[in-house]
């Protein structure tokens, strides 16, 4: 499994056997954990036929300021679902879904709202990127960028470099910031690694995601990494912590070919799960070099025992000479004569 | 007695009555191999019971420490066991050497697969 899926593989299933012709309504209560600290809870809380759908983002705060609810609304609005305006307890946001009453025209619909529904962390995140988005858009057409301009070289004095950077804290310590302009939209990740050794390997892997775009990926967006230091664009907003030092940003330039609206949803599902992707290859690659030494050394251990003089076949003879005492089945001694 | 083909890398031999210690530091040209040698040494050493000849701590300043008494040398065959000596220390270069080609592979893929999926 090389890439990580952004659907959540629980969900989809609890949904499609739900939605399932000869389904037989049992009472459900699945919680179900998902990256960066998302909660879902799908439950039964009144009739076995109704289902109960719920979200906890860590960081709903900050998706709301940035326009979620349009943008959850625009997606589950269908004559299947409900909406809840209050959502249950201790979650940001539900969905109520009565099986009974469900209405589709072909399997198709059906298959897509499955997908919908397993992918509502995708969605609840997508709001500030979209809205970063649309902001280019309106940039763009605002002061059309400099075609001469083909390093995309900064003006400093051009207003745009005022523009509000979109700040989602979705860990603790650790935040995705992103900022529109008139030909780009720039996302900057902060991570901290609490192991030293991840770090190191993180230098590694940083340091191929930006070779790689020089080398073959010339489609791709740019990546620039930075250690302990903040990167310009969001230097005014990094409070002092307690973690200063420790982390490091990965700024990824997204160009105008990722901002069209064909690849817009293509580019905000993957660079959602970046950070856990990175992460997730970090944690294989150490796994396979621990299991590569430890293979190494019980291959040193065999070589070892090797020079070990085999116990149970005989001991050297007494006078040393290396030559190894022998035995019949039945216990007797040969003795070498000379 | 010091062998040394450089600052980074050295044998250190000393011999006393009844046993001899040999002492050898590995390679690390940087922090990915530190890291490495270091992990590797420490698989080794969690595991010194079974691997007799191994000293648990090594002497300060070098990885990793044999220490071969003359008990050793009455259960074990004097030239195997320095077979074994010399073939570990041709090993363990290869290997982290290795490893580390094999992270860099590993990392220049998982980028590239990434960053191919925004096409």
């Amino acid at each position: 499994m090389l890439q990580l899926e952004s659907e959540n593989l629980l969900i989809q299933e609890t949904f499609s056997k739900a939605f399932e012709a000869n389904y037989e309504p049992t009472n459900l209560d699945r919680i179900i954990t998902d990256f960066d600290f998302t909660t879902y809870h799908i439950s039964t809380p009144e009739l076995k036929t109704k289902i109960l759908f719920s979200i906890k983002i860590k960081c709903f705060e900050d998706l709301v300021k940035y326009g979620v609810f349009e943008i959850l609304k625009l997606k589950y609005s269908t004559p299947n679902i409900t909406i809840l305006s209050e959502p249950q307890q201790g979650y940001d946001f539900s969905l109520y879904i009565d099986i009974e009453n469900l209405k589709f025209n072909n399997e198709d619909e059906k298959l897509e709202l499955i997908e919908n529904l397993s992918l509502l962390k995708r969605n609840c995140f997508s709001a500030p990127f979209l809205k970063a988005f649309n902001r280019y858009d309106e940039l763009s057409k605002l002061s059309p960028p400099d075609p001469n301009n083909l390093y995309g070289v900064d003006n400093i004095t051009s207003d745009t470099n005022k523009e509000e950077v979109l700040t989602i804290s979705y860990r603790d310590l650790e935040s995705i910031y992103i900022k529109p302009s008139n030909d780009r939209v720039t996302v900057i990740f902060s991570t901290i690694f609490k192991d030293e050794t991840d770090k190191v390997l993180s230098k590694v892997f940083l340091q191929e995601f930006s070779d790689a775009r020089k080398r073959s990926v010339q489609k791709a967006p740019q990546v620039i990494n930075s250690h302990k230091e903040p990167p310009l664009e969001i230097r005014h907003l990094i409070r002092p912590t307690t973690s200063e030092g420790q982390t490091s940003y990965i700024t990824f330039v997204l160009f105008p070919r990722h901002l069209t609206q064909a690849a817009r949803w293509n580019t905000i599902t993957h660079i959602q799960l970046f950070r856990s992707y990175f992460h997730y290859h970090i944690k294989i690659a150490k796994c396979y070099l621990h299991q590569r030494m430890r293979y190494r050394v019980s291959g040193f251990m065999k070589v070892l025992n090797r020079a070990k003089i085999d116990s149970d076949e005989g001991e050297l003879a007494a006078d040393g000479s290396g030559v190894k005492e022998r035995k019949t089945a039945t216990g007797r001694r040969f003795e070498v004569r000379i | 007695m010091t062998i040394s083909r450089n600052e980074n890398e050295q044998v250190l031999i000393e011999p006393s009555i009844n046993s001899v210690r040999i002492s050898i530091k590995i390679k690390q040209s940087d922090e990915i191999e530190n890291i490495l040698v270091d992990k590797f040494t420490g698989f080794l050493t969690k595991r010194a019971e079974n691997f007799i000849i191994l000293r648990r701590v090594p002497t300060p300043g070098y990885d990793i420490s044999f220490l071969l008494t003359n008990y050793h040398n009455e259960i074990m065959l004097k030239n195997k066991l320095i077979d074994f000596v010399i073939e570990f220390m041709e090993d363990v270069d290869k290997e982290i050497s290795e490893m580390k080609l094999f992270l860099n592979a590993r990392a220049r893929f998982i980028a590239e697969a990434y960053l191919t999926v925004f096409d």
